[in-house]
């Protein structure tokens, strides 16, 4: 139970896929311009994440090596191509904001790193609690991004105004540029607050 | 060989199963977003065919409206407007032209004749925030209405653009302008 609980943690701080491990960065810097997007691309990765995580660790004896990666690639896309066509029917309207980053999550190396890396070497159960904490741990990592970006770059934080009247919105931070200044920002901000919590301890 | 035999049934396997979970989503997906589709186009007409409560398509299919439609110029979604005693109010058509990010789609309102656009409204677009999605707002939009045939509907000619964002307002006023005659002689057509 304790290996279960280290490793769903591990992928919430320890190896946070985007602070730590600082992959699956594509869909972290293209779609984080809201915090509401942030969340719903980081559950629509965790949906994948978990599904073709389970897929993959019961197949583990039955994919042959040397054609693990293109099985991996094919369990993933069906379980994209779900999601795409899912949030098209019953969530228009953010599927008309996201929808052309979803088919990105095929090639999201957080997804097929988890399959390659952990997955395809442990139990179901273990892949399962694996593929929750990463999931969790990208979400809430593009969420603050997503919120970052959103405060400054329109004033507001999943919709609500949070500033006060007359403050200029920083354009930039809603342009690309703007997403590799946040993830800098917080990356570093983040590290410092690691180190604090380790030096205590 | 008895390897390769196995690699190549257990990659068919997977692809197989695959593509048969993706054909039931497809299938029982599809209804709804076409729905979808149809329904977001309702409410946006009424936006440039004030009173309109019901529509009906004359030419073209809501999959122009897609995401992944067609992205050509020549695609044109063309619909009457009825108001609720079931008059005919006008017709509006859907149409695209390349911008920045890519195509900008619009949907325009017109009367019956002399044909005088009501209301256009940007549909869809991947234009830069805070720059080309300026082309959304109503002070841009509203230097159509009004536009005829007659008009030249061309940028820093009678519809003024906007700064920054050239290229964008371009997308739009292209749409408007070359979907126009073609939108009146597919309505004049099916009158």
């Amino acid at each position: 139970m304790q290996v279960r609980i280290r490793t769903l943690v591990r992928g919430l701080w320890e190896d946070n896929p985007v602070f730590r491990l600082l992959i699956g960065l594509c869909p972290a810097l293209a779609v984080t311009t809201a915090a509401t997007y942030g969340m719903a691309m980081g559950l629509a990765t965790s949906f994948v994440l978990i599904c073709s995580s389970t897929i993959v660790s019961l197949l583990k004896n039955v994919i042959p090596r040397k054609v693990r990666i293109p099985s991996y690639i094919i369990i993933i896309a069906t379980f994209v191509t779900i999601v795409d066509l899912v949030m098209d029917a019953f969530l228009p309207d953010l599927h008309s904001v996201l929808g052309l980053f979803i088919p990105l999550i095929v090639v999201n190396c957080l997804v097929l790193g988890r399959s390659e890396a952990f997955a395809s070497k442990n139990t179901t159960m273990a892949s399962i609690v694996d593929a929750i904490g990463m999931g969790i741990g990208f979400t809430w990592a593009l969420t603050l991004l997503g919120a970052v970006r959103e405060v400054f770059g329109m004033g507001t934080v999943f919709g609500l105004s949070v500033v006060w009247d007359g403050f200029v919105p920083w354009t930039i931070m809603s342009l690309p540029p703007g997403a590799f200044i946040s993830l800098g920002v917080l990356v570093g901000l983040l590290n410092v607050i690691g180190r604090r919590l380790s030096e205590r301890s | 060989m008895r390897e390769s035999i196995r690699m190549v049934v257990v990659l068919a396997v997977i692809a197989m199963v695959s593509g048969a979970v993706l054909t039931q989503v497809y299938n029982y997906t599809y209804e709804i977003i076409q729905a979808n589709l149809v329904r977001e186009l309702e409410e946006s007409v009424a936006e440039v065919l004030p009173n309109t409560v019901s529509m009906e398509i004359l030419a073209g299919s809501a999959e122009l409206l897609a995401d992944n439609g067609p992205d050509d110029e020549d695609s044109i979604l063309v619909l009457e407007g009825y108001d609720e005693d079931g008059s005919l109010l006008g017709f509006a058509y859907v149409t695209q032209s390349p911008g920045y990010g890519g195509p900008v789609k619009v949907l325009v309102g017109v009367s019956l004749e002399p044909y005088e656009i009501l209301g256009v409204k940007v549909l869809d677009h991947a234009e830069t925030p805070g720059l080309g999605t300026r082309i959304e707002e109503v002070s841009f939009r509203e230097q159509f209405v009004g536009k005829t045939l007659d008009d030249p509907i061309e940028l820093s000619n009678d519809i003024d653009s906007l700064t920054g964002a050239t290229v964008s307002a371009a997308g739009v006023v292209n749409a408007v302008r070359d979907g126009l005659p073609r939108a009146i002689r597919t309505y004049e057509g099916r009158r």
